[in-house]
């Protein structure tokens, strides 16, 4: 037993030497490295004051699905807000073909991206203000650092890949049907949205259930996509319909992935596995000296 | 029940760690609060001389605290408001600890601002709050509910910081936010109240871009009205406020961040940075000492109106007037915050909190001068403390749990604690050392021993066993017979920091056996369900800090699988009966699929698959979620024992259908203990500590009956449970389900499958009193009597009660506040003085509680110094024990059955006396909250105006209630003049009189008038021994049955006037809620009554069974 303490007295002694270097050096190396992944994904998502003057630049995405072309979408993208919104859309019954635009004064704010490019902007910071010249005193402070960078980054992560489930009437009632310029049709509602690193937009067709339809009236609940049939109650927005229950007659779903939100993603997934090593390594040494707060 | 649960906290020699993430004093200077990332706020006390010290830990945050402030005008009610990272936000009051209100949003606030506009508002005001969100929330003070929010038109984004202008000059008050992107919005505040109580949408009037990232703070001069002073990370600026013109631009040296500032007085700012320093300026005009040409602009505040904004322009520069520092060696962020005088006493106090926990007071002088060459002014810290300072200040009071073992052990100082649990059907505390041995102990001495005072005979009876085995500190254990009844009761599993997990028999202390995982320190150790079984046994699931997962094969002493692939720390395990899987969810929100059998990955998914594969499963099986750090849980739901808390967390998918499955089971079978340790650990540390649970309620039940049982227990026993039953129709499904929850330990709690038998431990009554509360359960409950019948039943352990009882009233008796009642007390009571004042702790409702922290007794202000070291709640105590003893009526005294008994006897029926009577004090002072918070305003409304009539119903039942327990002690009639006693009471819940002070206050009241009339009496009996207890109370029994007779006439006479109270309330329940059907119970009763009239002979039994051990 007295051996076997004094073995671990003397690797007591090469462990503090290597926890201190963990301590003074890597852990800069690290929150080096996570600063500049982190900065390559902020860039992409132009922040505004960024070094970057003047306007964010625009992207044009064109939003097609590969089974129908029925509706096809150009949607321009400047910074966290699409600036322009050309919707095509080919009525199933008649072949007749309707085109909605964004009006010009507007713009609609993708708030998922600007969520995104916050949680990214606050994790920066956090990391930034532990320079070099911080020195690191115990594990648990970098534990609590890792802690806080990771969460930001998971929350940009999720709020990206993570649509908000919105009912039909709260689409209705969303601003962005009120962006166009020849007023959408009532029996048609838009959404866009973020999914992971692709830009969608949905379209659906309305039509009034019979009043003496058999089916059962269940309103849909909240739902990134709403299929075929999902029902809500009488729009309030739309008062031509009444008081008549609609359905959702189509359902059409367009994409275009978003070059940079992809780029974005993996940088999030790259820095969060970067802060969990960091973690792991800093948690290695705690076992050893488990009577202080490593 | 919950509220009759009361906790005392038995520190660690170490503090609990708190990183101090927000930090406010309050309006009146008296309390420094604090919020912590491990998400519990910490009360401080600040005295008059600008001494700092902690006074109470409030937990119910489950995530890191976000921000404080003020939610209502402080001088009217002390309310503050805490939001977390998770979206919880707590209305607090900081008197007491208690919390007012709760919430959880699906917002993160950042910061919070209290607007109330007293002529134009209705309610308790509005909570401004911005943060990771678009724009400001507007948030009702009092319900936490969104009101509506201030849009803006113009780059909505979110908001950094704001602040609130009352502006005299127009009468108009303004909201000013500066945005993440650096957009400065203002909003009318006052005159768009109307339309934001309309729901109308409100968009900002003006907004200007600062050109500035990362705003920290924006405050207004109220001394010039004209200055706005804006503080960035990397500068500060100040504007205008008339024009929002940039008047002067200051950016940080040497790689300083700003972290806020305020406005001192006119021209004077204080500005300090994120490492803890701080700087007051001077703002100089330059033109004014140019000449006198330009004395007109000499001072703003003189030329509120100049003619050009633009002619201020570059005419200001800052000078350093003082500066403040902390030492080096400091863990940063700082939060600071500056309070300035409001009236008389009052200082201009800057304050800072930091992540190491420690708070820094630096009083400002009222006109701060630099030094006479011109150099800037040091002022110095004028107090600093820490939670730590507490403990080691007050050290006899902040020792663990079983300190006075390992201090047995080995002289060299004390072990510290790094895991434990506690066995409730043992009563055993086993506790896992840091130097790797594990101390297994009986909990009720090893708590008395820690608590009280002196007594050797305390110290030397206590018998602990010392398992060696490990080599390294131990960091989980597990006991697995509390989960599942299947598994040997001799089994107990410890895991230690270098991944050997070993199994032992804990009454021969052996080692049956030794897992070697090599995977790092072992942070968990679990059991799969009772429906899981591989090789018809359940196995144990090990999370490891390399997030592996091990699972053993007890019976086997196998290691079945090692799932080693994760990269993320393990969130949750669930289990696949029906394909053998094993669910792991990983922190990432990946989640791995493992083939038990075969121990091959079969699929690993992440993002919205991954979501899907852990919600289905939760409603296809039963399935159990773990946490590396459960303890953290533990910390906030602690007290309440909700069955399944300590694996709800954060974004976890759906508990609600877990929590529910468990509930049902522990309902069914779980019966509240009167004594429970519930062990506590903290987040990021392994500091731990233990919390004491007293189930008043249960304690007064078991205690109760006893010399009734041989009678007619269920009669008399239903008296009281009517009227109990009638005051509770309201909450009766709640209650229940709670009450069951309450006592378990958190290992029992999670268990689904603890057999019936254990819950024998209670005694026959309890089962029957939890069970006929809930109707529906009633069909189980003859199955359940069944199985108890043929098996044996665990003693009870009447000898254990008492003491238990005894060491419960030990905690609240105000020792210290007369030396003689203190030795009467000692001498006729046979209950032992306290070491010190004890830390009490105080739920406020489900989810949230507080906890005193060792030395908070120094902190009433208003306790005078011949009090402290007391264990006296507050000053408040001693007069309301006065106005109680004033209305005691000098005839009732403590009942004692027989005038000529032996003294034991009479001590035991003064304890249950004592008990019945604080039980119902808490009754009483929390009756009526309960029924506010359940039945809404409208009924207190309804109380309010019907006060008199309300009051009276309250007395009526709790007077027959109170004649019932009297019953107990042979006094048949319903003493009138208790009436008053019980008007007093109900008066005290609405002066807010707090549960520990009615409790503490009656129970002095009632030792004083006891002993009054025992000092009459010649004391010639010598105090008797524990061992001898047991004798005693069987000597009460052979009595008791003699008066057989007597008391079934009572028992007649007695059901006529319970009638009229039960009908009364049933009414009043009635009337107010429509959830609880209180007629189905009516019937339900009846069948009860019926049904348990063949318990008559099974008492016999019981006590049969009983009185032997005692003897023996």
């Amino acid at each position: 037993m007295a051996t076997v303490m004094a073995a671990t007295a003397a690797e007591r002694v090469v462990l503090e030497e290597e926890f201190r270097w963990l301590l003074h050096d890597e852990v800069h190396a690290v929150l080096k490295q996570l600063q500049d992944i982190l900065k390559e994904a902020s860039l992409r998502f132009t922040l505004p004051g960024s070094g970057t003057e003047g306007p964010a630049k625009q992207e044009n995405f064109i939003l097609g699905s590969c089974g129908t072309d029925q509706v096809k979408g150009v949607l321009t993208l400047q910074g966290d807000a699409l600036s322009q919104a050309d919707v095509n859309l080919k009525m199933p019954r008649n072949n007749q073909l309707l085109h909605f635009a964004f009006r010009e004064d507007k713009q609609w704010k993708l708030q998922q991206i600007q969520d995104a490019r916050n949680h990214v902007s606050q994790a920066i910071y956090l990391l930034t203000s532990r320079d070099q010249s911080y020195q690191f005193k115990t594990g648990a402070e970098v534990l609590k650092l890792m802690d806080a960078v990771m969460l930001q980054l998971t929350r940009a992560r999720n709020r990206l890949t993570t649509p908000a489930t919105l009912t039909l009437p709260e689409i209705a009632a969303s601003g962005l049907t009120r962006m166009f310029a020849p007023a959408l049709p009532s029996d048609l509602l838009v959404n866009v949205y973020i999914n992971l690193n692709k830009l969608c937009l949905t379209v659906y067709q309305l039509h009034a259930l019979q009043p003496n339809s058999t089916k059962n009236f269940r309103p849909a609940g909240g739902a990134v996509l709403h299929s075929l049939g999902a029902m809500l109650d009488p729009l309030t927005a739309h008062s031509e319909w009444g008081s008549q229950r609609l359905e959702v007659s189509h359902v059409h779903k367009v994409e275009c992935v978003i070059p940079w939100l992809n780029d974005a993603l993996v940088y999030f997934t790259v820095s969060l596995q970067l802060c969990q090593q960091l973690k792991d390594k800093i948690s290695v040494f705690s076992s050893y000296w488990s009577y202080r707060p490593f | 029940m919950r509220t009759s649960l009361q906790a005392v906290a038995l520190w660690g020699q170490k503090a609990p760690p708190h990183s101090i993430t927000a930090i406010m004093i309050t309006d009146d200077q008296r309390t420094i609060v604090t919020g912590s990332q491990e998400g519990q706020l910490c009360l401080w006390n600040l005295s008059r001389e600008l001494k700092i010290s902690a006074k109470e830990l409030l937990f119910g945050h489950s995530a890191s605290v976000t921000c404080l402030a003020r939610a209502r005008d402080f001088s009217k009610q002390p309310y503050i408001v805490s939001a977390a990272e998770n979206g919880e936000m707590c209305v607090w009051n900081v008197t007491n600890g208690q919390c007012v209100e709760k919430a959880t949003l699906p917002y993160r606030h950042t910061a919070i601002c209290y607007y109330h506009c007293s002529f134009r508002m209705t309610g308790e005001g509005w909570l401004l709050c911005c943060g990771e969100y678009q724009d400001v929330l507007i948030i009702d003070a009092k319900t936490l509910a969104v009101v509506h929010s201030f849009r803006s038109s113009q780059f909505p984004d979110w908001i950094n910081c704001m602040c609130i202008v009352h502006s005299m000059r127009i009468q108009e008050d303004s909201l000013l936010v500066v945005s993440v992107a650096g957009e400065l919005k203002v909003w009318d505040l006052s005159s768009s109240i109307n339309s934001i109580q309309e729901k109308q949408d409100v968009y900002e009037k003006e907004s200007k871009f600062l050109e500035s990232l990362n705003c920290q703070t924006i405050r207004f001069c109220t001394y010039t009205e004209r200055l706005l002073l804006v503080v960035f990370s990397k500068c500060w600026k100040v504007y205008d406020y008339c024009d929002f013109s940039l008047l002067l631009t200051e950016v940080s040296r040497n790689g300083q961040f700003f972290a806020g500032g305020e406005v001192i007085a006119a021209h004077r700012i204080l500005i300090w940075t994120e490492d803890g320093h701080s700087y007051i300026y001077q703002l100089l005009n330059r033109w004014a000492q140019m000449g006198a040409a330009y004395k007109t602009f000499s001072g703003l505040s003189k030329s509120i109106y100049p003619a050009d904004g633009r002619v201020l322009k570059e005419t200001i520069y800052p000078h350093l007037l003082c500066s403040t520092s902390v030492q080096e060696n400091k863990s940063h962020p700082f939060v600071m915050g500056y309070m300035n005088e409001r009236k008389e006493p009052f200082y201009k106090v800057l304050f800072s909190g930091e992540v190491s926990g420690r708070i820094t007071l630096w009083h400002i002088p009222d006109v701060p001068v630099s030094k006479f060459d011109g150099s800037p002014r040091d002022i110095p810290v004028t107090a600093t403390w820490t939670l730590q300072d507490n403990f080691d200040k007050h050290d006899t009071v902040s020792q663990s749990i079983i300190d006075y073992f390992s201090g047995l052990k080995d002289g060299a100082g004390t072990a510290v604690v790094t895991s434990s649990e506690y066995i409730p059907s043992l009563d055993k505390l086993i506790c896992g050392c840091e130097d790797g041995t594990i101390i297994i102990t009986q909990a009720l001495n090893a708590a008395k021993a820690r608590l009280l005072e002196g007594g050797s005979l305390v110290k030397d009876s206590p018998p602990h066993k010392v398992l060696k085995g490990h080599h390294q500190s131990v960091t989980s254990l597990l006991y697995p017979h509390g989960l599942s009844s299947k598994l040997d009761q001799s089994w107990m599993l410890s895991g230690d920091l270098e991944s050997c997990v070993i199994l032992w028999d804990i009454f021969t202390e052996e080692i049956l056996h030794k897992f070697f995982l090599e995977a790092g320190p072992v942070t968990s150790l679990l059991m799969s369900p009772e429906k899981f079984k591989l090789r018809g046994e359940q196995i144990i699931c090990c999370v490891c800090s390399d997030h592996s997962v091990a699972l053993l094969h007890l019976e086997g002493k196998s290691c079945l699988l090692h799932a080693r692939k994760h990269l993320f720390p393990v969130r949750m395990i669930k289990w696949h009966p029906v394909e053998n899987f094993l669910i792991v969810g990983c922190a990432d929100d990946s989640v791995y699929i493992w083939e038990i059998e075969t121990g091959t990955l079969e699929r690993h998914e992440t993002g919205e698959r991954a979501r899907i594969i852990l919600n289905c499963c939760d409603d296809s099986q039963l399935v159990k979620s773990v946490f590396p750090i459960a303890s953290e849980t533990l910390n906030h739901k602690g007290v309440e024992q909700r069955s399944s808390s300590p694996y709800q967390l954060g974004p976890l998918p759906c508990p609600g259908l877990q929590v529910e499955s468990s509930c049902k089971v522990t309902d069914a079978k779980f019966c509240p203990r009167p004594f429970n340790v519930l062990p506590v650990k903290t987040k990021w540390s392994n500091v731990g500590f233990h919390i004491l649970l007293f189930d008043l309620e249960n304690l007064v039940e078991l205690l109760l009956p006893t010399p009734l049982s041989d009678v007619d227990s269920s009669s008399s026993f239903y008296g009281g449970e009517v009227l109990r039953r009638a005051k509770s129709t309201v909450e009766k499904k709640t209650l229940t389900l709670r009450k069951s929850k309450t006592a378990c330990g958190p290992l029992s709690a999670e268990a689904l499958a603890k057999p019936v038998t254990e819950s024998l431990a209670q005694g026959d009554n309890t089962i029957k009193f939890s069970e006929e509360n809930d109707g529906i359960k009633r069909q189980k409950k003859m199955k359940v009597s069944k199985k108890l019948q043929p098996k044996p039943s665990r003693k009870v352990d009447a000898s254990l009660t008492i003491d238990t009882a005894k060491l419960f009233l030990s905690c609240l008796l105000p020792w210290g506040v007369d030396k003689a009642l203190d030795y009467l007390c000692i001498k006729h009571l046979n209950i032992l003085k306290l070491q010190g004042p004890i830390s009490l702790g105080l739920a406020s409702n489900e989810d949230n509680f507080s906890l005193m922290l060792p030395g908070w007794d120094l902190c009433n202000t208003e306790m005078t110094k011949d009090y402290s070291g007391v264990n006296l709640f507050s000053r408040k105590v001693l007069d309301l024990s006065d106005k109680y003893t004033a209305t005691l009526p000098n005839q009732v005294g403590i009942p004692r059955g027989l005038e000529n008994n032996c003294d034991s006897l009479q001590e035991s029926n003064t304890i249950v006396y004592l008990l019945s009577r604080l039980f119902l004090v808490n009754k009483l002072v929390n009756m009526p909250l309960e029924l506010a918070c359940r039945v809404g305003s409208s009924f207190r409304m309804e109380c309010v105006h019907n006060k008199v009539r309300s009051a009276g119903n309250d007395i009526l039942n709790m007077s027959s209630f109170y004649s019932c327990l009297r019953n107990g002690k042979n006094e048949s009639q319903v003493p009138e003049a208790d009436l008053s006693l019980l008007k007093l009471i109900s008066c005290w819940r609405d002066q807010s009189v707090q549960v520990t002070e009615a409790i503490q206050a009656v129970l002095l009241a009632e030792i004083q008038q006891h002993m009054k009339s025992l000092g009459e009496i010649p004391v010639n009996s010598q105090p008797v021994s524990m061992a001898e207890n047991g004798n005693c109370e069987m000597k009460q029994m052979l009595p008791k049955l003699e008066w057989t007779e007597e008391l079934e006439l009572q028992c007649i006479r007695n059901t006529l006037p319970l009638q009229t109270p039960v009908s009364l309330v049933k009414h009043d329940s009635n009337s107010n809620s429509a959830n609880f059907q209180d007629v189905e119970d009516m019937p339900d009763r009846c069948v009860l009554e019926e049904s348990e009239s063949p318990g008559e002979p099974r008492h016999h039994s019981w006590i049969a069974k009983v009185c032997p051990c005692k003897v023996s």
